[in-house]
């Protein structure tokens, strides 16, 4: 910021940028003016009154005409003040004392000092300061204290203490300003004055937990921690969000249990400050979910099919057996790998598949596609939503953010309201619209013929590509047969026009063949719009899941290697695996950290009828794991260390939280083990050393990344959660590394830049009887580690199908009436719910609510009530 | 039945005056109450979906002022101002008298659904000290002789008094 004022403070002067807010200016020279209600990611309130400073502002003296100090005559909030030139502020003196601890002896005057039994114990910005600011005793009567209500359910994850809230509203302004779900309120006034929600189903957010964190008492506690253990007796393991692509920085905090008999256990999850990932917040799933890790339904041992039936077996006659297999079988066969698995995990598993001269490897989930086009225009180094505003654009496709990337979904939000123009390109309705300067509705199927519309709209003017663009001659040519509404039209002009731009591309309603073309698309429009190679401008695609990223850069696909560099002889994609298995081209099949047939019900006939050995390794018995041949327990990413690349490509490490559940073993010792005993080359186990030899060697893009450097640190700002008294212990410092984001080759400006027509599907139309289903991510699904997480669970509903209400009266359907939906001779059946945001012709249907429960694609099929339940 | 069934009118009239129509919660409580004596939770939730708030919103207001009822409450609503000039005036020995003769304690409601009786803080009268504020009728210089007519006045007639209207 180029812009400063001088301000003095205590009698030295200070130099700070022009228009912060004081508090934050103090902060930044090193000087501690206490809040409670102030908190820089929410602004001010000016309601507690800790924040008194003695104030002066230079005024124009009427009689000389000079410039002077005026001092105010009393206290005044430092939180409700920006800098100005030449302000002076006394944060030390005998007033400023005496203000400071009135104040705290009057939020004290009803506040009940539980503070021993307290969670927030420890770490309290109220007892912090009392202690260093507060009056030694209570000149009120004890007596008089107002009693409320110590154990009240907000919702079934937030529980608040009526008696400790001292009414800063950090809580509510959090709700309305940052997540957008205005559910929490005053009720009441004076000493009766408590928070309330009265939303259906209460505390209705699923960023609910952040309110924990930043109330500065302990009146808002989890129902997963309170009473649970004391935050001085932690100790706290850095880690990564295993579930959405957004990368969270989080850490586990974990001590020994007695219930535990003694083992480590995970107390709680608290965000971990990396103000270019998810800055101070988690979403509930990130928060909540990972009690499956030390569920006592965990694998503890291998498991070896014997007279059908899956029976304990030690590792070394499993490993031994599967080595025989996977001897016998050579090149054929295949490995699926799910998206949880760390990158070292996947450099070893393509080493193993690949060392058998098998090109078969496919990243599961597989429905999300296009990593390569990542590798060509992903967002530069250094973006950062958070300098994303006026001027720049965001165009948001075939996604529904707020459930597949909370915390992109609250980033993106944040930078429309600073500014940016938002471009929502979607089938229906989402969270996002109501920020979106452009919503374009466009009719299932045209999802990529709707991107390239607005490619095709462009005139030369906005046609920018910056430099030689191979293909682009054909690409526009093509483009411009397909026809834009003059809204479209407008959106394009928007996107190109802007300053930095960033196109997120989800896989909703789309398979992996339609998700390729519509990153080719999308990548298209970058190049040509010249938004390539710079931070703030480039591709982001939404994953299915959390280290998607990493799969597809260390190789797990049947077309490129390590690197994203082409294999000679390409194998065989997901789908390709499944018709290999039914055909029994292929002898065995190894699926790592994926669960395959709990959606997919082709994968399972296919497992059911093919004759390969197949090989299964996973943190509990899964509906794919129930046919496998082989099972081997795996260890979830509590138990392990190594590496995550999150969506923006941000390459970060996690730390060993607990020991090892049962016997389970990392999956990439697994992988390394059975690669060495078939000769396939030694087995280097240890993470930091397979990322900086292995991976280094053989991923140019992760060449110039040191394990080392992915743990280096610097100070963030908005400086919250250090050692001061009024920030500590309401969020955390990020002590164990920022993390490291690769380069894509459009940053190097030498590159050539290729553009290809994309190819487009048609418009899927409902018909009479049948309808355009489309299946959705929902954040709480019922995955199998959402069901082991009892906390959760209670969220995820029953299974639906969201129709328009018109498509249900034609159908003759009504709210609540059981539904089946056949496709590809597959039938799901769900709850009819009528939703007016459902378009017309269409059948919303998340996934993942029960097993198989939504097609792979959209789909026009036919939607028939079952007998009505009673009727 | 919903408030835009029976009221519509009244409440397009309020919805017109505010350039944001958040700021019509006020007159639209204040309609609700009139219509079924308090305001109720479906009430609430209908002025919400009215005003394109959350109904944590609405329930934070209804709590926050004296004059909203989120539970039954008598036809008429005693206001006994307690606050010091009334008090000066005998304003507690006041409202104790009016308490017994009702068979109630302050904030309860008599049980045919007559009468609330509430100590309120000044209610801007205190040159006429005590008063007493029914409905939206004050009776001023009150002593314990009047109270008992107006009591035994209310109940023969157990009319509604004027109605409020907020304009
Ligand atoms: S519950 Fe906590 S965050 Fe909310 S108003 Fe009370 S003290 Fe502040
Ligand atoms: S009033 Fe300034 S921090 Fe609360």
């Amino acid at each position: 910021m180029a812009d400063t004022v001088k301000i003095t403070i205590d009698d030295i002067e200070y130099e700070v940028p022009a228009g912060m807010n004081l508090v934050d200016a103090a902060k930044l020279c090193g000087v501690d003016i206490p809040v409670f209600c102030y908190h820089p990611k929410l602004g001010y309130a000016g309601n507690c009154r800790m924040c008194l400073v003695e104030l002066g502002t230079p005024r124009r003296n009427r009689e000389t005409g000079e410039m002077e100090l005026a001092w105010f005559p009393r206290l005044q909030t430092a939180c409700t003040q920006t800098v100005v030139d030449g302000m002076s502020i006394r944060t030390r003196s005998e007033k400023v004392r005496d203000g400071r601890r009135i104040i705290l002896e009057l939020l004290l005057s009803s506040h009940p000092l539980d503070c021993p039994i307290c969670d927030k114990g420890g770490e309290c910005p109220l007892q912090n300061l009392t202690m260093e600011h507060g009056p030694e005793t209570s000149r009120m009567y004890w007596e008089d204290k107002m009693h409320l209500g110590k154990h009240i359910p907000l919702g079934e994850l937030i529980y608040l203490d009526q008696e400790r809230c001292i009414h800063c509203a950090r809580c509510i302004r959090f709700q309305r300003l940052v997540a957008d779900d205005p559910v929490l309120g005053f009720d009441q006034r004076g000493r009766r004055q408590r928070i309330i929600t009265s939303s259906t189903p209460p505390f209705d957010s699923i960023f609910s937990g952040n309110t924990t964190d930043i109330c500065p008492v302990g009146a808002l506690t989890t129902a997963d921690f309170r009473f649970n253990a004391r935050p001085w007796e932690m100790v706290q393991v850095a880690t990564i969000c295993s579930h959405t692509p957004e990368g969270s920085n989080m850490y586990f905090d974990t001590r020994p249990d007695r219930e535990a008999g003694g083992r480590t256990t995970i107390k709680r999850v608290m965000p971990r400050q990396n103000e270019q990932v998810n800055e101070i917040w988690l979403s509930d799933k990130s928060r909540f979910v990972h009690h499956y890790m030390e569920h006592p339904d965990r694998l503890t041992r291998p498991l070896i099919r014997k007279g059908g039936k899956l029976v304990e077996a030690t590792w070394e006659e499993a490993l031994e057996e599967i080595a025989r297999q996977l001897q016998a079988a050579e090149a054929e066969v295949a490995g699926i790998a799910g998206g949880r698995l760390s990158n070292e995990d996947f450099f070893a598993f393509q080493k193993l598949i690949r060392g058998q001269g098998s090109n078969n490897l496919a990243a599961y989930p597989a429905r999300v596609a296009g990593a390569e086009f990542v590798a060509q225009v992903g967002v530069g180094v250094g973006t950062n939503f958070l300098d994303v505003g006026e001027g720049d654009a965001i165009l948001v496709v075939a996604s529904d953010l707020h459930e597949e990337a909370p915390i992109w979904w609250l980033r993106v939000k944040a930078a429309a309201e600073r500014g940016a123009t938002l471009i929502v390109l979607n089938g229906r309705e989402t969270r996002l619209d109501k920020f979106a300067t452009h919503r374009i509705r466009y009719a299932y199927g045209e999802e990529v013929a709707t991107l390239n519309a607005m490619l095709g709209s462009l005139d030369d003017e906005h046609i920018q590509p910056e430099r030689e663009v191979e293909g682009l001659e054909e690409t526009l040519r093509h483009a411009r047969g397909f026809e834009a509404s003059p809204e479209l039209a407008a959106a394009a002009k928007a996107f190109a026009g802007a300053e930095n731009a960033i196109l997120i591309v989800g896989g909703e309603g789309v398979g992996a063949e339609t998700s390729h073309n519509l990153a080719q698309a999308a990548s298209n429009l970058l190049i040509a719009t010249g938004h390539v190679g710079r931070p703030n401008n480039g591709l982001i695609i939404v994953w299915g899941a959390a280290n998607s990223q990493g799969a597809f850069d260390m190789g797990i696909h049947h077309r490129y290697g390590p690197g994203y560099q082409p294999v000679e002889q390409p194998g065989l994609d997901y789908a390709g695996i499944i018709a290999a298995l039914k055909s029994n081209d292929l002898k065995a099949l190894y699926i790592a950290g994926a669960d395959p047939v709990f959606d997919d019900w082709l994968m399972e006939e296919a497992l059911r009828a093919t004759n390969a050995y197949i090989i299964v390794q996973d943190m509990f018995l899964t509906q794919t794991a129930d046919l496998a041949d082989v099972v081997l327990p795996t260890q979830s990413i509590a138990e392990k260390e190594g590496t995550y690349t999150s969506g923006e490509r941000r390459v970060q490490r996690f730390y060993q939280a607990i020991e090892p559940i049962g016997e389970s073993k990392a999956d990439r010792e697994i992988f390394l083990t059975l690669a060495q005993k078939l000769g396939h080359g030694e087995a280097r186990t240890v993470a930091g050393l397979i990322f900086n030899q292995d991976i280094a060697g053989a991923v140019p893009q992760y060449a110039g990344i040191t394990y080392q450097a992915l743990a280096r640190v610097e100070k963030q700002f908005p400086d919250v959660g250090g050692e001061d008294l009024y920030y500590g212990g309401t969020s955390y410092p990020n002590r164990h590394g920022l993390g490291v984001q690769w380069p894509v080759a459009a940053e190097d400006e030498s590159a050539g830049l290729v553009v290809r027509p994309a190819e487009a599907g048609s418009r899927l139309t409902a018909t009479d009887s049948a309808l355009v289903v489309v299946p959705v991510t929902v954040l709480y699904d019922a995955e199998p580690v959402m069901q082991k997480t009892q906390l959760l669970r209670q969220r995820v509903p029953a299974p639906y199908a969201a129709l328009n209400p018109a498509d249900a009266a034609r159908l003759g359907i009504e709210a609540g009436d059981m539904l089946e939906i056949t496709s590809d001779g597959h039938a799901i059946r769900v709850m009819a719910v009528l939703d007016e945001t459902a378009p017309r012709g269409a059948a919303i249907v998340p996934r993942r609510l029960q097993a198989q429960g939504a097609p792979l694609a959209a789909v026009v099929a036919p939607v028939v009530r079952l007998e009505r339940i009673g009727a | 039945m919903a408030l835009l069934d029976t009221r519509k009118e009244d409440i397009e009239h309020h919805l017109s005056k505010y350039p944001d129509k958040r700021s019509a919660i006020m007159p639209l409580l204040y309609i609700a109450q009139e219509e079924y004596g308090y305001i109720t939770e479906e009430a609430m939730q209908e002025i919400a979906e009215l005003l394109d708030v959350d109904i944590t919103h609405v329930k934070g207001v209804v709590g926050f002022y004296g004059m909203y009822y989120d539970k039954p409450k008598g036809k008429y609503l005693l206001y006994i101002c307690t606050d010091l000039p009334c008090a000066l005036r005998g304003a507690e020995e006041f409202s104790q008298h009016v308490c017994e003769k009702l068979g109630i304690q302050p904030g309860e409601t008599t049980p045919d659904g007559i009468f609330t009786v509430e100590n309120v803080m000044c209610i801007g009268a205190c040159h006429r000290a005590p008063v007493m504020q029914v409905n939206f009728h004050f009776h001023e210089n009150m002593d314990e002789e009047k109270a008992d007519q107006l009591i035994e006045d209310l109940r023969r007639e157990v009319k509604a008094t004027e109605p409020y209207r907020s304009e």
